[in-house]
């Protein structure tokens, strides 16, 4: 698997990029925002006609846009909602995305949605389950989805596969790329005790289409996927020994909560560039002893502009 | 039901539910025929349980953070711990079943309202009840303001001289983004000072008519005069403007001349703050 395929699906490496928040809303609406793409939550614009809307229309007129989801739910065992697969479908012909993404989880049953992004058990049973949503999916949307690997906190005894193994079998059985989170890989590393390199050099790199890097938090007993810390030294190393198996994919950086001012995050995903040529920030990862530290953090979507 | 199907309930109940996390797990091993350290793998360092426990408490932590997000004002009314155990019994009773977000705090409103114990309106705690109702109708009101279709794009701005419309009334429509309140207390001041960080005084009980907007994507809110209010009410359900005019002095018992009147100072002021527009 150590050979470099730049396949990536014929998608383009876009370079560097960061996800749009409403915090820099009013930046971006004034000024150059000097990174190469953007990311957005779908959900958040999907049916929302104010002003996000309206910036997104902006950058989206200046710069490429990926729509990148949290509520595909593609493997839970509810139906597949096709509502939500159609509102889905109008925001990219509005937005006009260079793909659609959305993670390897599901978000609830019956229908409830939890909002969060809950694990797999990775078996065979879930590997048919998962093709076929992801097939329907595609052929709703069509093109290629684009399926991002979770931070997870808990494995089921029933699982038979590793995730590598599961998200390869997923690209042959479907043709979907992949978002190749090393901040989860690394994250899941830990928590479940495999090697974070061992999972990015098994994957599929021609099948990578982007890679996510962010901050987790150290919570002592286990990692959480927090996206509101710098991506520390582990987290680099990870993303600079992807970008040498892959040959260079689209790097997007996530930072959800504790979010900082927009000249300070373009200068955290600037590191990449210095990654790439061989020096390794120092950053520690982040550590809390608080009971109220939140994987996944949503709330950065509700956000209104009073006068 | 498959394998997966179970597993999935399982979880889900236990995240969901209410309750110690013991008893939750317990309950769910026992619905579903599962022994939960069968069914996840425990480490070194957790066992199957607190692994459970990391979902089950985010899931409450990130929810509530959202519900913080579309209900500051409420959240400062009642104060983090009485705000975090409304919106903690909401999520009980009414699991978020949206892939939108916006949806989660779609039933709060009702929720508080449902939630009053039965008392008269004679009664002297009777206010201490409707405030948090109407303020949560207000921030939800702003909420959906915010994201819903508006005027953008659609209209142009009819500069200074919006005195045409003196002549053609019948091209006189409410934004399509104009929400109207009627609530029992004045709460613009209140919310406007949460907004913006300021220390704000609880309004004492009084009728207040309430108009919220959009305009060039900003939103707005503000204390109408009863009859303005009416006045924009009607004009959203009634046909035209003459008929919103008759409608409004006859609810508000105002001469329909004197409204006509009022009206030719007052809608060029309804047209800058994006109330109604000339089509």
């Amino acid at each position: 698997m150590d050979t470099i395929d730049t396949n990536r699906l014929g998608l383009p490496n876009l370079g560097l990029g960061v996800g749009l928040r409403s915090k820099h809303y009013s930046h971006l609406m004034q000024n150059d925002p000097v990174v190469d793409w953007f990311e957005i939550i779908s959900e958040n614009y999907m049916n929302n006609f104010g002003y996000g809307r309206h910036v997104l229309s902006h950058i989206a007129s200046i710069r490429p846009v990926v729509m990148h989801g949290v509520s595909m739910s593609v493997g839970s065992t509810d139906p597949l909602n096709v509502d939500y697969l159609k509102q889905l479908k109008q925001l990219a012909d509005f937005v006009n995305p260079v793909w659609i993404s959305d993670h390897l989880c599901w978000t609830g049953v019956a229908n409830i949605n939890t909002h969060d992004l809950l694990p797999l058990p990775l078996t065979v049973e879930s590997m048919h389950h998962v093709a076929s949503r992801v097939n329907q999916i595609q052929d709703i949307l069509q093109r290629p989805l684009i399926l991002e690997n979770p931070s997870t906190y808990l494995e089921f005894e029933s699982s038979t596969l590793h995730e590598w193994e599961f998200l390869s079998e997923l690209v042959n059985k479907t043709g979907c790329g992949l978002l190749l989170d090393v901040n989860n890989v690394f994250v899941s590393g830990f928590n479940h005790g495999f090697d974070p390199e061992f999972y990015i050099r098994n994957i599929p790199h021609k099948s990578v289409v982007q890679i996510h890097v962010a901050g987790p938090t150290d919570c002592d007993t286990y990692l959480l996927d927090t996206h509101d810390q710098p991506v520390p030294t582990q987290v680099w190393r990870l993303y600079q020994l992807a970008q040498e198996l892959t040959g260079g994919v689209s790097t997007l950086l996530e930072w959800d909560a504790n979010i900082p001012e927009y000249p300070e995050l373009v200068a955290e995903v600037q590191k990449a560039k210095e990654v790439l040529k061989g020096h390794l920030p120092n950053v520690p990862v982040s550590r809390t002893s608080a009971v109220d530290v939140i994987s996944n953090p949503v709330d950065h979507q509700m956000q209104a502009t009073y006068e | 039901m498959s394998e997966l199907t179970t597993l999935q309930k399982w979880l889900t109940s236990i995240i969901v539910r209410p309750g110690m996390l013991d008893d939750k797990i317990r309950l769910a091993d026992e619905h579903y025929q599962l022994k939960n350290d069968k069914v996840i793998r425990p480490s070194l360092r957790l066992s199957s349980k607190q692994k459970i426990e990391i979902y089950s408490k985010g899931y409450i932590l990130r929810l509530l953070e959202c519900m913080e997000a579309e209900y500051p004002a409420l959240n400062k009314l009642l104060g983090q711990n009485l705000f975090h155990t409304f919106v903690k019994a909401y999520l009980v009773q009414l699991p978020p079943n949206s892939p939108d977000l916006y949806n989660l705090g779609e039933a709060f409103p009702a929720f508080l309202k449902g939630s009053q114990p039965q008392t008269n309106n004679l009664d002297i705690d009777r206010p201490m009840y409707d405030l948090p109702v109407d303020l949560a109708m207000f921030e939800r009101c702003i909420a959906e303001v915010s994201r819903i279709e508006g005027l953008e794009n659609k209209v142009e701005e009819v500069g200074d001289n919006q005195m045409p419309y003196l002549f053609n009334t019948t091209a006189i429509y409410t934004s399509p983004c104009l929400k109207l309140l009627n609530l029992q207390f004045p709460l613009v001041d209140f919310v406007q000072h949460v907004y913006n960080e300021l220390e704000p005084e609880t309004p004492v009980k009084q009728d207040s008519f309430v108009c919220i907007c959009r305009k060039n994507y900003r939103v707005n809110f503000h204390e109408l005069e009863t009859w303005q209010w009416h006045f924009l009410n009607s004009l959203q359900n009634k046909p035209n403007y003459m008929a919103a005019v008759m409608d409004t002095a006859s609810v508000c018992s105002i001469a329909t001349d004197t409204i006509m009147a009022d009206l030719i100072l007052w809608v060029p002021v309804a047209i800058s703050l994006g109330y109604v527009y000339l089509k």
